[in-house]
């Protein structure tokens, strides 16, 4: 048997000559895997930039106002910050608006936090897209009441609560007729780069509210919510749980204070 | 009793018997409004509960956040939490050698903040019927002290139940007479500083002249928050405001219950959709 396989010259051949196939060089096995390492880069690349051009896209629709702006620009007045004094500060830009209560709203904000996103700023803040929609409410406004002769209070733990009539003591009241609560939408994408701490915070929250007191007196109290959900506090210290009113915040407060009131 | 919030109860339950400072001065009472509301029914005033009355020889310090609440990042080393605790020890040695007892709300940075929520820690500072609560924080934005005190607006009397998100409303005369003693004192030492009034929990449900102490870096150097030095100055400066302060400080007039009931109503405005 291992004679017979000795003396079978088509055995004794290698494979390739004997089904006829060239041998390929080692120079074209390289190139070969060069060209293939390169398809699948183009490929990965392509997928990359597709994806982000795509989320380009979608922050530029973001940014959009939801009303089309004015043709022609007006002046606004911003209440800019500083880090280094405390001190709010206003200062005029022209801007071109669009036409709806509720989407100039959302376009001051947007102005005015793009400001301090630019190098140099006085109160440095992350760029990008922070205010996802702003909400108007006429007021009063219904509120709730802790209810503690609920039964869901006394058995099962919870907190139940009560709406409180808009006529009554409790309900959010306007200070002139035709006064409106805005209700800012935050994004979170925004809120959770914000610096951190009492100053930082403050003067965010006091630069919103004052922008909007120069600029649409018809808003006279301001509630923040994050991604459409309540949230204890912007960035670890400014209550976002409250209602603020909107007042002149570049005055210091320490001259402003009005006589205590009488309850 | 059974409608009261649970700060009215622990000022009542505690009576004005044992509270820390066994060398605290008593104040003489304050006056006590009796207005009657003309929605409220009934001939005469309820009677009141005794007032209780400021230790003047109490100082409440609460260093803010702690445990796996970090605070502010203030440098790539420096955590806000640590820098609370350091200033408020210093802060206490300082006022221990005036004489003051310091009741301090964390006194280690313990998992969870010692477990003590904001709401605990007003507790626990209401319960101390102290002349001065002060809240320390830390941050990396300005320089020097940060002096805020809260943004409520100002009622002239005290509720017998104070609502527990607007308590600190009658106190705020108060506490702006503190926030410009301390100011002065840090002027004094040449101590940049910032004065205002801010909203951050808890400090609004403080029944005591309260003020929130943020300290900012001495510098451009962000780590120049952790000099000995600097928060040696800071704390001296406001111990010796405090010391000044404690022959000053008054608790704030008190009301009959019937106005009591109405006053917390309405201060309740635009806090009773969320509770904590």
């Amino acid at each position: 048997m291992s004679q017979e396989r000795r003396q079978d010259p088509r055995r004794a051949q290698p494979l390739s000559q004997h089904v006829g196939i060239q041998k390929i060089q080692r120079r074209q096995r390289i190139v070969f895997w060069c060209l293939m390492l390169c398809i699948f880069a183009m490929g990965l690349l392509l997928a990359v930039e597709r994806h982000r051009e795509r989320r380009r896209i979608e922050a530029l629709a973001e940014q959009m106002p939801i009303d089309a702006p004015t043709a022609v620009a007006e002046t606004v007045t911003l209440d800019l910050a500083n880090d280094q004094d405390g001190s709010i500060h206003p200062e005029t830009r022209q801007i071109a608006l669009p036409l709806a209560v509720n989407a100039r709203a959302r376009a001051l904000i947007d102005h005015l936090l793009a400001e301090y996103a630019l190098p140099g700023s006085a109160h440095s803040l992350p760029p990008g897209p922070a205010v996802a929609e702003v909400f108007l409410l006429p007021l009063p406004v219904m509120g709730y009441v802790a209810d503690s002769s609920s039964s869901a209070t006394s058995t099962a733990g919870y907190r139940a609560t009560m709406p409180v009539p808009s006529d009554g003591p409790s309900g959010l009241q306007p200070q002139h007729p035709g006064g409106e609560l805005a209700v800012i939408d935050l994004r979170s994408s925004w809120v959770n780069q914000h610096p951190s701490g009492v100053e930082a915070e403050s003067l965010t929250l006091r630069s919103i509210l004052g922008t909007l007191h120069r600029n649409l007196p018809r808003i006279e109290q301001v509630r923040f919510l994050v991604d459409g959900q309540a949230r204890e506090t912007l960035a670890g210290h400014a209550d976002l749980l409250r209602t603020y009113h909107v007042r002149d915040t570049t005055t210091q407060m320490d001259s402003e204070d009005p006589e205590p009131k009488n309850p | 009793m059974a409608t009261l919030s649970g700060h009215a109860q622990h000022r009542q339950a505690s009576g004005g018997s044992a509270t820390p400072g066994s060398s605290a001065q008593a104040v003489p009472k304050p006056p006590v409004l009796t207005t009657q509301h003309p929605l409220v029914a009934g001939p005469a005033p309820l009677p009141l509960p005794a007032p209780i009355a400021i230790q003047r020889r109490v100082i409440v310090l609460d260093p803010a956040h702690g445990g796996s609440d970090a605070g502010a990042q203030i440098s790539d080393t420096t955590a806000e939490k640590d820098v609370t605790l350091a200033l408020a020890f210093r802060l206490r040695a300082m006022l221990a050698a005036r004489g003051f007892t310091v009741v301090m709300t964390r006194d280690s940075d313990a998992p969870g903040g010692g477990g003590l929520t904001l709401d605990d820690r007003a507790g626990v500072a209401n319960h101390a019927h102290a002349a001065a609560c002060l809240v320390l924080h830390a941050g990396s934005s300005g320089d020097g002290v940060h002096l805020y005190r809260s943004d409520l607006d100002a009622v002239s009397a005290e509720p017998t139940v104070p609502p527990w998100l607007t308590a600190q409303a009658a106190w705020i005369p108060q506490s702006r007479l503190l926030q410009r003693e301390i100011a002065s004192a840090l002027a004094r030492s040449g101590i940049p500083l910032v004065i205002g009034a801010v909203s951050v929990r808890p400090m609004d449900s403080l029944t005591c002249p309260a003020l929130i102490v943020e300290l900012a870096p001495a510098d451009e150097d962000a780590d120049s928050i952790n000099q000995t030095g600097y928060q040696q100055r800071v704390a001296r400066a406001i111990a010796g405001a405090l010391l000044v302060w404690e022959s000053r400080v008054q608790a704030p007039p008190q009301l009959s219950v019937a106005a009591s009931t109405i006053t917390t109503l309405a201060t309740q405005s635009g806090r009773t959709a969320l509770h904590p």
